[in-house]
């Protein structure tokens, strides 16, 4: 018994020092996900709880990464298993619909994005409800970009999507957000 | 106006931005923008948009989460405890034939070990080579040129390889990255033989393994003063053993002063 004990503390000390210093990480992603600020704390918690469980199959390879991708992760499930009207998934939509999102600005017809349109004055409402409104798959990329600053890499890692995905959706989700701020004025 | 832009131009731009430009293309991107008005206003447009996006107040993490968690965890902890204290009898029955176990065969056991430790390393080294094929490149540093991924070895790790080219022997460089082996992180070189990619991970000195292969990749391993080398390609053994000569000729190990 003393054995396991004694593990079950080294389990705790690498929960400690693999994923407690990225909670306010992993909380602000957790928010941005869920859009709220409860949501986003159940969200961390039962994240929390995932990692102490897996924490031996932790790798030593990126602490950062590992915990925000099972932060996402746990998001994605706890979303759609309790908010399932309040999210829409790129994997809802038709597949003619998803192209369009996914693809189209990029290499079909543009997005209106209009050159008058030249800077964007950082009213943070504006732009922080403009975020709240973009689907989750863009809005994933973009907050790991911007927020979490993570690179590309580690940003196709968390989401699990290979890194040409992630560029055009950040290119994308940009564009729908520049339009998005656009129509406000 | 919008129409003469390229396709991925927009790619291109976000990818400046975010700076996962290459510095070649990076450096070819920056001239265009000196040039072209269209893509300068789109520039200047999208830094505005990422300053408006950076700039929104953050969330901060409430007081009480971290307690939450703690909480949490202690009470995981303690129902894992609870079912052990039920098998405590077995437990004990079975850690008291342990110990007559053990002092027989505490000598075999370390034999045993250090041969599954050894083995372990090997089946790492595959994984790391088979990922890194699976990965778009199976390099994290792209370049021919032995000063460029020697200097960004020595940047990351305590210890780094001689990086030889070793083109002219028909082995050419492809570039490096790290692998994880165990818990350290090591220097692998990426060499490329005709259509075969080989990896060359370095580690401490020590720690070579058996010639073999695994999951159908040859290994071949050899160690100098400085370093275990394991070299592991879909090539034959014997193009391996050619590497290896050439390797060593090429990086001999610095005298000890």
């Amino acid at each position: 018994m003393s054995v396991v004990v004694v593990q079950n503390k080294d389990e705790r000390a690498a929960f400690d020092e693999v994923f407690l210093p990225h909670l306010p990480e992993a909380y602000r992603l957790a928010q941005w996900l869920a859009g709220n600020a409860s949501d986003a704390e159940d969200i961390v918690q039962e994240a929390a709880l995932r990692a102490f469980r897996g924490i031996k199959n932790f790798g030593a390879v990126n602490a950062r990464a590992w915990s925000l991708t099972i932060v996402r992760n746990t998001a994605f499930s706890w979303l759609t298993k309790n908010k399932p009207r309040t999210v829409v998934f790129l994997n809802d939509l038709s597949a003619a619909e998803q192209q369009e999102l996914e693809y189209e600005g990029l290499h079909g017809a543009r997005i209106e994005t209009p050159e008058e349109i030249a800077l964007f004055k950082a009213d943070a409402e504006e732009v922080q409800k403009a975020l709240a409104q973009l689907p989750v798959q863009f809005r994933e990329v973009i907050v790991l970009r911007e927020i979490n600053q993570m690179n590309y890499r580690d940003i196709a890692e968390i989401t699990n999507a290979p890194i040409g995905t992630v560029m055009s959706r950040l290119s994308r989700g940009r564009q729908l957000l520049m339009a998005l701020l656009g129509d406000r004025r | 106006m919008v129409a003469s832009l390229r396709d991925n131009d927009e790619l291109q731009l976000n990818a400046y931005c975010d700076g996962e430009l290459d510095p070649v293309s990076a450096n070819e991107f920056e001239r265009r923008l000196a040039n072209e008005a269209s893509l300068k206003a789109r520039h200047a447009r999208l830094l505005s948009l990422r300053q408006a996006v950076r700039s929104l107040p953050q969330f901060d993490v409430p007081a009480t989460l971290q307690a939450r968690i703690k909480s949490s965890l202690d009470a995981e902890r303690s129902s894992n405890v609870t079912v052990l204290r039920q098998r405590r009898w077995s437990l004990q029955a079975l850690a008291a034939a342990a110990v007559f176990g053990a002092v027989i065969s505490s000598s075999v056991m370390m034999t045993i070990e250090q041969y599954g430790q050894r083995e372990g390393v090997a089946n790492q080294v595959v994984a790391g080579h088979i990922r890194s094929l699976l990965a778009p490149q199976p390099f994290d540093i792209a370049s021919s040129d032995r000063h460029t991924v020697k200097p960004w070895f020595t940047a990351r790790l305590p210890v780094s390889p001689q990086v030889p080219d070793l083109a002219a022997q028909g082995f050419a460089l492809l570039g490096g990255r790290v692998d994880v082996v165990g818990q350290d992180p090591v220097a692998t070189i990426i060499y490329k033989h005709a259509a075969h990619t080989l990896s060359l991970t370095t580690l401490r000195p020590g720690q070579s393994v058996s010639e073999q292969t695994i999951a159908g990749y040859n290994v071949r391993s050899w160690s100098d003063a400085d370093f275990s080398y394991i070299a592991v390609s879909d090539l034959p053994s014997t193009d391996l053993a050619t590497f290896q000569r050439a390797f060593s000729a090429a990086a001999p190990a610095p005298e000890i002063k």
